[in-house]
């Protein structure tokens, strides 16, 4: 069943004075890919952190597919389809990486395993299922954060700047999975600051800053916004 | 190969303890009762604390509500001692669940100041009951001696406590529980619901404790507040747990050997020296051997996860 | 419990709630500091009042020393003690995980209390130096217990100067805001922990000092005061230090009033009840705070 329709609607979320997120809308289509840029600080993870109920919004509407989601549990709205990985890696270090996957489901165990040795294949890391996970380079570590994140099968993906601290080759293959994986109608957004990621891949993308939406369009048409501009480089 | 001669001594050490109560001393008996109590109690703090790091600091409360409760059943409705030792599991049990409800939503440190509350109150409750529970005096049970069945009821505690930690430990529902530790809001982002999780470990944790302190109270006897709720029972079990190797099948059951030999051996002798040593066993392996010996053997001999 | 209750009796009940609840505030200060600079939860809290308690009765017992003379002493010498275990054992767990703070914090705490059976016995010591109230109107002040509010208030006055006003005080807050900025920003993170620490010790020996005078010295004495500085903090908030002191007062007033209503032995199940409650429904504390 096709999925991951996202729609966040006048979204606000503020720690004491800051205000993180202040009034955010915005839409996201189905089998589409979304970028989500702005300078640091601007509020990007902490509405990643509201979308997938890590945090809790102060007020506002997140809808999935037509449905509202704020408010529930991070577990509730994993399993409706969400899919999320983090800025800072957050695999289970003392699990290996075979057991990082297998956590996450709870169908038959053999049908589980089968589908985790599969994915680690995918991002051939099969040779180190029984490594700890915590024993693993960055790298490693990344892909299977990522592949751990596809053990449900999610039709929505955030992805929390996928290129940091990643090689070149290693990017390109992670890139091309996330191009695979529209294409089978996922939606995904990813929030990065490696622009030439960010206009290689995105469709559209939205620029936050201070906790407000400036502006959303194709990456071409952002890259010349003057307001964005502003943005990154000083007012 | 190894699992038919890991099976074959496990086997021969289970025949040779069932056997023993024919060839041991009084004091011998009562030895290894406590043996198998400590096992039962570090095995069971292990489930929760262990493999979820949510510290129980509390963990003695099942233990002497499960005493009163058998207490109170074989003094005033002289029930037999097998029916209120599951009785006691059971309240146990329903302890857990009443204050895992609301104290396992709360995130780690939390919890554990909670639990360090819940001695006092307990405590504090056995008194204020006191027609029921006898408060300071203590209760008494008619005599009846019943060392020997009450040894197999222990062994078979203990065994129960260790094979459900095997169970869960081998299982998905343990790697979940471990994910609780290593990082709770990553798993629930990944659709674990982390409290459900925490209570069934919870409630799991606590049917142990309860038996035993059951058993505890019919083989003393007599017991009173300071006796089924002294915080040196925590104390022990946590140690015994960290120095075995928490998060482990056999630490606890490691631990507990060692230390109650040790302990019967060399401080017995020096009733304040031992609790202030075992302090000192505490800071020491948090700092030095934080995975306890099993832990540590685990990661260097790259053994199983289910040792 | 067929006790008419006067007016009379809830303001004395409310009085004491007071006078009791700014002791309370001030030693949760301690523990909210370590909490709010280090992430530690010091469940060693309680017995180095315990010790502060004993530093004092040592001073009176051999050299007669006024006991309110001997709580700046007291402070001083825990302040030491609290340094020097920052120093040697707690530095080591401040990035660890929470559950390895969490057991050695406990086992500072067993073998601090077993050190004291070990050293001074279980008796009961007391310092009798102050006893009596005085009557102001239809209220009966018990004397120790005013003077100790008045030092309590003092301490905890001088504690927020410094912390809002000294370069210190302010290296200490921006360190519990962030560490990573503290450091960026050129404070040595370290010596504010050890400073932190020792400074919590301080207020919890002058804690101990001032209750020295009213219950009884014992090795276990402190065991109740780590949960019950931990429930103030609950209720104040955590990371949020004006609250420790309102925390405080309000668990005074509660435990008082429950003692008026219920027998004093339930006050203490009343006070965990009240720490469940308010974790289940704000658990970032009934004045806003941080969650951790």
């Amino acid at each position: 069943m096709p999925g991951g329709a996202l729609e966040v609607i006048e979204l606000h979320k503020h720690f004491g004075g800051v205000r993180a997120v202040n009034g955010v809308s915005f839409a996201l289509e189905r089998g589409r890919i979304y970028g989500l840029i702005g300078p640091n600080g601007s509020g990007k993870t902490t509405l990643f952190n509201c979308i997938t109920g890590v945090e809790r919004r102060d007020s506002g509407r997140i809808l999935l597919d037509g449905v509202r989601v704020d408010g529930l549990k991070p577990y509730q709205i994993a399993r409706r389809g969400v899919g999320r990985t983090f800025q800072v890696i957050r695999v289970f270090p003392e699990l290996t990486a075979l057991e990082n996957l297998l956590v996450v489901t709870s169908g038959p165990r053999a049908t589980a395993e089968a589908r985790a040795r599969e994915l680690l294949a995918f991002v051939k890391l099969e040779g180190l299922a029984g490594e700890y996970a915590g024993n693993l380079s960055y790298g490693q570590q990344k892909l299977v954060e990522f592949v751990r994140m596809l053990m449900r099968d999610p039709s929505l993906i955030l992805l929390d700047e996928p290129a940091a601290g990643v090689n070149r080759t290693l990017l390109n293959d992670l890139l091309e999975a996330v191009r695979r994986l529209r294409d089978r109608g996922k939606t995904v957004l990813l929030v990065e600051h490696d622009m030439k990621v960010v206009m290689g891949l995105c469709e559209t993308v939205f620029v936050l800053d201070y906790g407000e939406k400036i502006a959303e369009g194709p990456p071409g048409v952002i890259q010349t916004n003057e307001r964005v501009i502003e943005a990154y480089f000083g007012r | 190969m190894k699992r038919l001669a890991v099976g074959g001594a496990l086997g021969i050490a289970l025949i040779a303890l069932a056997m023993y109560p024919a060839y041991g001393t009084g004091y011998g008996n009562r030895a290894m009762l406590q043996i198998f109590m400590w096992i039962a109690l570090a095995g069971s703090w292990n489930i929760i604390s262990g493999l979820t790091g949510y510290v129980s600091f509390g963990h003695v409360a099942f233990f002497g509500a499960g005493a009163y409760t058998a207490g109170i059943l074989i003094a005033s409705r002289a029930w037999s001692w097998p029916m209120a030792a599951v009785a006691g599991g059971v309240a146990a049990g329903v302890l857990a669940l009443g204050i895992g409800g609301p104290c396992l939503r709360l995130k780690g440190p939390y919890f554990a100041i909670a639990m360090l509350g819940l001695n006092e109150v307990l405590r504090a409750l056995v008194s204020y009951f006191e027609r029921l529970t006898g408060g300071g005096n203590g209760l008494s049970l008619p005599t009846l001696d019943a060392t020997v069945p009450i040894y197999y009821a222990m062994g078979l505690t203990a065994i129960a406590v260790t094979l459900a930690a095997r169970l869960i430990i081998g299982s998905r529902f343990g790697l979940r529980l471990m994910t609780i530790r290593e990082d709770e809001v990553a798993a629930e982002s990944m659709g674990i619901p982390t409290f459900r999780h925490k209570l069934l470990a919870f409630l799991l944790s606590a049917i142990g404790p309860g038996i035993a302190g059951a058993l505890t109270a019919r083989d003393q006897g007599y017991i009173e507040p300071l006796s089924v709720f002294p915080l040196a029972t925590t104390i022990t079990m946590i140690v015994m747990t960290l120095f075995g190797g928490k998060g482990t099948v056999w630490g606890p059951v490691l631990g507990a050997v060692v230390l109650f030999v040790a302990q019967e051996i060399v401080w017995a002798r020096y009733p304040y020296i031992h609790p202030l040593l075992f302090g000192a066993i505490i800071i020491a392996v948090v700092l030095a051997m934080p995975r306890g010996v099993l832990g540590l053997l685990q990661l260097k001999y790259r053994l199983p996860r289910t040792i | 419990m067929n006790v008419v209750i006067t007016p009379a009796m809830v303001g004395q009940v409310v009085i004491s709630g007071l006078l009791s609840g700014v002791l309370y505030g001030m030693v949760a200060l301690g523990l909210a500091l370590i909490f709010g600079v280090m992430r530690i939860i010091n469940v060693a809290h309680g017995p180095l009042l315990m010790l502060g308690a004993y530093t004092t009765f040592f001073f009176y017992s051999t050299w007669g020393l006024n006991p309110y003379l001997t709580v700046p002493l007291s402070m001083l010498v825990l302040f030491g003690v609290g340094w020097l275990l920052e120093r040697t054992l707690v530095f080591r767990v401040v990035d660890a995980p929470e559950l390895s703070s969490l057991l050695l914090t406990f086992g500072i705490s067993i073998a601090l209390v077993n050190g004291a059976q070990l050293a001074f016995t279980s008796d009961l010591r007391a310092v009798e130096y102050l006893t009596g109230s005085w009557m102001v109107g239809p209220f009966a002040l018990s004397k120790s217990r005013v003077i100790a509010f008045v030092f309590a208030g003092g301490l905890t006055a001088a504690a927020f100067l410094f912390l809002s006003y000294t370069r210190l005080g302010k290296a200490i807050r921006a360190t519990s805001q962030s560490r990573e900025v503290a450091m960026v920003c050129g404070i040595d993170v370290g010596a504010i922990h050890r400073l932190t620490f020792g400074l919590a010790s301080a207020l919890a020996a002058a804690g101990g000092a001032l209750i020295a005078v009213i219950v009884a010295i014992q090795p276990e004495m402190g065991q109740i005061w780590t949960f019950k500085s931990f429930l103030v903090i609950v209720l104040g908030g955590a990371g949020n230090y004006p609250g420790a002191l309102l925390g405080g007062m309000l668990l005074g007033l509660v435990e008082q009033l429950a003692s008026l209503f219920l027998t004093t032995q339930l006050s203490e199940v009343v006070a965990y009840v009240l720490l469940v409650l308010v974790l289940l429904v704000r658990p970032t504390g009934l004045l806003g705070g941080r969650q951790t």
